[in-house]
């Protein structure tokens, strides 16, 4: 078979590229160009990865290198090679939501949902370098970030509940763990 | 291996247990006693009903309703387990892709894609010769193609699509297919429209207006039109321009078809109105319609922007049925301007009158909309922008005229407040004028003005619950109004504006509401005790799912988690109109309320069988049916399910519902109908820099009357989301067009919505008029309550600054000229010597507090008394009220056609009517 090599694809073979995504190692083939949305929705699988915009304008992209927030929309795969990659589906350790999770969910801080998953990475971001923001410090946080349904306002509403949870120490239920039973008493 | 017994006829499995007890279902297993403080007080509860009682009292059992409810997808949202659109993967899957217009308006000459389906990859490649159906929202203006036939009408507009194994190789295809076009001469000013052209944009045959390019024409007057000029003792005239906006929802259009083994299609699509795609399919495809299942997925904002079916659904349904394997299409951000459908463009010329008992003695609007090149929901659009401001004020006389005109832009349609925004915004900034003139308070000017409960608007319209007069009042305490109103320093200033929308569309666009429900909403409870809800109503984020589930959660004394919606697929959804025009909560709701309501009966009744306790006797708590006057006689309810479910197996229930008769005959009577309205207030406090023009908008107190809200939480976050996307299109958000009719900001860096930093403090209001037809007296509160923030901010900018703006949006440019030019004309050197507005109250200022007092106690004794007279618009002005003006004065007149006199000096949009329709010119 004749392979023919198409005029807008500058890289078209493959090599691999090693990174981890939500705690999880994977060594993936991809293009020299390849876009980090582009593989992590493609090839990874993280469809929580939002594209909105695909210009850096949306923020619906987000993810954390090493702890950092970035848009994946403008960032080469290549860029992050080796780093640790976290998406909207690490935030939550399979047992326990992360407590922006829980109050997003609880102060209306999601409405259609499609922003939710760079606010989250975003906020979560900030909380872990200080659980205790002001107003202005999370405005600036998420001013990259759009969000059409809710007017913000619930979003930061939902961080300073957050930040009350974590503050606190306050435990959020857990409800998938053996130990905790979900339906308490049940048949009893 | 187990030891194998004999088997000898019907054996009871060893172990095997009575159903779960008594007490069970859901997580908790003791049921929580009622709560009192939901149960109003008609029900011997705690809750006050200022508002009087309701027909559904009787369903609260106090568990969800009212109470402040996380939407019940939220954990799939918070986790990125919600799948939109483009999350839909399908094994085998391709990539499509569309080849859009370069040109305005073009005729298609020839299509060759002979290079690009040689490119190894390429699967399958459509054009307009595959689909020559005509397809369209409105039955009435099917004027879309899935891809252009002949002509393309817009640069963007679809020419052909193609399928690919991969994005980059569908590019590839797209750039490799020659399509050779004969550009003819476009229109993009929609003044022009209503002009005879050589080549209208569509052809409307024998119905054709003229030789031009208008789409719809209107024109309404009520009451004595000639005579305003003779009451009037103050008018306001202005002339407004308001810019285009899309409605920027975060997530693109996406679309994936696939046909699967037995012949049938898939579409799985982000879609506010699923069952009008499955209509256009079934036309585009030429197949019947229960061949076609549409799936709609969770949905990334709607607004409006994806209530149409769409060409590039339609591609992918041709793509998958021409390659045999499922196709992905999905939009990259500036093809979701090339599709648009947002507010359309328009010139507004608002004239009010106000006579010397500061009455609103008429208004006459002309509206001239620009619908870009397809019609989408422009006919009624075109109604809403006149018919959608007679209330909630009184009104002396009416007159409208109204065109919608193509052009070659992407098209207009439906966008969240659809048709009322902008002339809303007129009459309020024209009544702040008149006030003005008169030297009365704006608010106190409205107060005294307002319809009462249970009446009927100067166009016929019935209006149930009004908590316009509450809304304003709370408002005005609230900001502190008088303290502030043309009192604070020049640069700052506050501002009020009104809003009134409809609570669902009174006729259903594709069949005769006294033959079909609008909405039906199928419940089936099994063994388990878990209800599973079948609603086609469309979840887009508004949280319609969760307020149906809490309205069968109240009914049935359920918890939440026990209800299940299944509302995604057309194959199980019963037929559903979709979201739009503000519906859903007030007629599925009602439809579930139904539904519910026969369960709860079969429930009752098997409670009887067990305790034999009188049916009247019985009330429904947390999981549990009791005797009212003695709590500890009752059963669990899984112990009366099992009950009503034996010779039987699954209750099932249907419920519906359908608006009552209403309105008036003349043309057009039917638009604007609705089974109730909302009502809404807000003060917008905002600042405006008078050296650079910049205007910031710092605080709103918004207040809605929303009936009541069953979710507060919800309804909070739509009033705050409203504000947003209204304080987008008066300050920022405008689609700019070149010169050369290109549109130059495709893009959300250039199209700006505001960011957390634009964004004010809003402090959203509920009010809960209790509306008697609505679900728990529930009314809408997705769309209302975007109305008032564009009139309050700017009536906010006059007060900060002195300058009327007649022109959206607001951006500091076009502020920093009116500046500049207003220094001019006082011949002020530095604009921080600019005087700031003033007021004296006149004697009229008393006259109308007195009226408005007077009304007060009146709006209370109609709200609140069941045996009322009828109130038809006209009463303020003298008119019997009990009888259609148009049956007691001979001068007072319904007409729809324009006369010679006023065709001899039309309006802007009134020109439409200088045309004659082919049919009627005889040749
Ligand atoms: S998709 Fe990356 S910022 Fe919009
Ligand atoms: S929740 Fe819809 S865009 Fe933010």
């Amino acid at each position: 078979m004749t392979v023919v090599r198409l005029p807008m694809l500058p890289g078209a073979e493959k090599t691999p590229w090693a990174a981890s995504v939500n705690g999880k190692d994977h060594s993936i083939p991809i293009e020299s160009n390849a876009i980090l949305l582009d593989v992590l929705r493609d090839q990874v699988g993280n469809l929580g990865v939002k594209r909105g915009c695909d210009l850096g304008t949306c923020g619906c992209c987000a993810v954390l290198i090493d702890g950092q927030p970035r848009l994946s929309c403008l960032t080469l795969a290549r860029e992050v090679e080796k780093s640790e990659i976290t998406t909207v589906e690490g935030l939550s350790d399979g047992h326990h939501l992360h407590p922006i999770q829980e109050t997003f969910a609880e102060y209306g801080g999601s409405q259609c949902g499609f922003c939710t998953p760079g606010f989250l990475v975003v906020i979560s971001a900030l909380l872990e370098e200080n659980p205790q923001p002001s107003d202005a410090e999370i405005k600036t946080a998420i001013e990259g970030n759009l969000c059409r349904c809710t007017g913000y306002q619930q979003i930061v509403d939902s961080v300073r509940a957050a930040s009350e949870i974590l503050v606190a120490g306050k435990v959020i239920q857990n409800s998938t763990d053996q130990k905790s039973d979900p339906h308490p008493g049940f048949g009893e | 291996m187990a030891e194998k017994k004999d088997m000898v006829g019907y054996r009871q499995q060893p172990g095997k247990l009575p159903f779960t007890r008594p007490g069970s279902g859901g997580k908790n297993s003791f049921s929580e006693p009622r709560d009192e403080s939901m149960i109003p007080a008609s029900q011997g509860g705690e809750k006050n009903q200022p508002w009087g009682s309701h027909r559904h009292d009787e369903l609260l059992s106090g568990r969800v309703i009212g109470k402040p409810t996380s939407l019940i997808d939220s954990k799939w949202k918070v986790t990125g387990q919600a799948h939109y659109g483009d999350d839909i993967r399908l094994p085998g899957e391709l990539i499509g892709k569309i080849v859009r217009s370069p040109h305005h308006y073009a005729k298609v000459l020839s299509i060759d894609a002979t290079k690009a389906l040689e490119l190894p990859g390429v699967i399958a490649i459509s054009t307009g010769a595959d689909a020559s159906q005509k397809f369209g929202v409105l039955p009435v203006t099917k004027d879309e193609h899935a891809m252009a036939v002949e002509t393309v009408r817009h640069v963007g507009d679809i020419v052909a699509c193609v399928a690919a194994e991969n994005e980059m190789t569908a590019l590839e295809a797209v750039r490799l297919i020659d399509v050779e076009y004969e550009v003819l001469e476009s229109i993009h000013d929609m003044k022009d429209g209503l002009k005879d052209s050589e080549k209208p944009i569509h052809d409307r045959g024998e119905y054709h207006i003229g030789e031009a390019n208008i789409q719809k024409r209107v024109f309404q007057e009520f009451g004595d039109v000639n005579g305003i000029q003779d009451n009037a003792i103050a008018s306001h005239k202005s002339n407004w321009y308001f810019g285009g906006v899309n409605h920027a929802a975060t997530e693109p259009h996406a679309a994936v078809a696939h046909w699967d083994p037995s012949g049938r299609l898939t579409l799985y699509t982000p879609q506010q109105v699923p069952h009008y795609v499955h209509r256009a399919l079934a036309d585009v495809l030429e197949i019947p319609m229960h061949q076609i299942n549409v799936h709609r997925t969770f949905v990334g904002g709607g607004f409006g922007g994806k209530s149409d079916p769409f060409p590039h659904e339609m591609c992918a349904a041709i793509l998958a049925r021409k390659s045999g394997r499922p196709v992905r299409i999905t939009f990259d951000r500036e093809e979701v301007y090339w599709l648009n459908r947002g507010r359309h463009p328009s010139h507004i010329e608002m004239n009010l009158h106000a006579d010397s008992k500061g009455r609103l003695c008429g208004i006459e609007t002309d509206a001239l909309i620009d619908g870009g090149a397809f019609a989408s929901f422009g006919h009624v659009t075109t109604y809403y922008n006149g018919v959608l401001h007679t209330a909630p004020y009184e009104i002396g006389a009416f007159h409208y005229t109204g065109a919608r005109v193509w052009t070659n832009k992407p098209a207009s349609g439906a966008m969240r407040g659809h048709g009322a925004v902008n002339s809303r915004c007129a009459v309020e900034v024209g009544i702040d004028d008149l006030s003005e003139q008169l030297s009365v308070d704006p608010i106190t000017f409205r107060l005294a003005n307002l319809l009462p409960p249970h009446s009927a608007t100067i166009t016929g319209f019935r209006v149930t619950s009004i908590g316009m007069r509450e809304c304003l009042e709370r408002v005005k305490e609230e900001s502190g109004w008088d303290e502030k109103f043309r009192k604070m320093p020049l640069g700052r200033g506050i501002g009020i504006g009104c809003g009134f929308f409809i609570s669902g569309s009174g006729l259903p666009i594709h069949w005769d509401p006294n033959k079909f429900p609008h909405a039906t909403v199928h419940l089936k409870i099994d063994m388990d005790g878990g209800v599973t809800v079948h609603t086609g109503a469309a979840d887009i984020g508004q949280g319609s799912d969760t307020v149906i589930a809490q309205s069968v959660a109240e009914v049935l004394g359920l918890p939440l988690d026990m209800i299940r919606v299944r509302s995604r697929d057309t194959d199980t959804s019963p037929v559903d109109l979709g979201s739009y025009s503000s519906r859903v909560t007030f007629m599925n709701a009602n439809a579930a309320i139904s539904a519910a309501m026969k369960i709860r009966q079969e429930l009752i009744e098997a409670t009887v069988k067990i305790t034999e306790a009188p049916a009247k006797k019985l009330v429904i708590g947390d999981r549990r049916i009791f005797r009212k006057d003695d709590p500890a006689v009752g059963v669990s309810y899984l112990e009366a399910l099992h009950k009503a479910q034996e010779e039987r197996g699954a209750l099932i229930a249907s419920g519906a519902y359908r608006t009552p008769p209403m309105g008036r005959a003349h043309k057009g009577a039917a638009a604007g109908l609705a089974p109730a309205y909302s009502f809404s207030a807000y003060v917008a406090e905002v600042e405006v820099d008078p050296e650079t023009g910049q205007t910031k908008v710092h605080k709103v107190w918004a207040a809605h009357d929303c009936g009541k809200a069953l979710n507060p939480l919800a309804v909070k976050g739509q009033i705050i989301g409203s504000c947003h996307m209204g304080m987008g299109q008066v300050l920022s958000e405008e689609m700019r067009y070149g010169r050369d009719g290109h549109l130059m900001n495709p893009d959300l860096l250039d199209y700006k919505i505001p960011s957390i930093h634009e964004m004010p403090n809003v402090i959203p209001i509920i009010v809960e008029s209790n509306d008697p037809e609505g679900p728990f007296g529930a009314k809408e509160a997705g769309e209302g309550p975007l109305l008032p923030i564009l009139p309050a901010v700017c009536n906010a900018v006059y007060d900060a600054i002195g300058i009327r703006t007649h022109n959206l949006p607001i951006t500091p440019d076009k502020m920093f000229k009116a500046i500049e030019k207003k220094c001019k004309l006082l011949g002020i050197d530095d604009p921080l010597n600019l005087p700031s507005p003033i007021i004296e109250h006149s004697e009229l200022q008393s006259t109308l507090k007195a009226r408005a007092k007077t009304h007060t106690q009146r709006d209370i004794d109609r709200r609140l008394n069941d045996d009322i007279e009828a109130y038809h618009n006209g009463a303020l002005f003298g008119m019997d009220p009990t009888i259609p003006p148009d049956e007691v004065d001979e001068k007072w007149t319904v007409s729809v056609l324009p006369s010679k006199e006023y065709l001899s000096n039309p309006r802007l949009a009134g020109k439409a009517w200088l045309h004659t329709e082919r049919r009627r010119r005889g040749d």
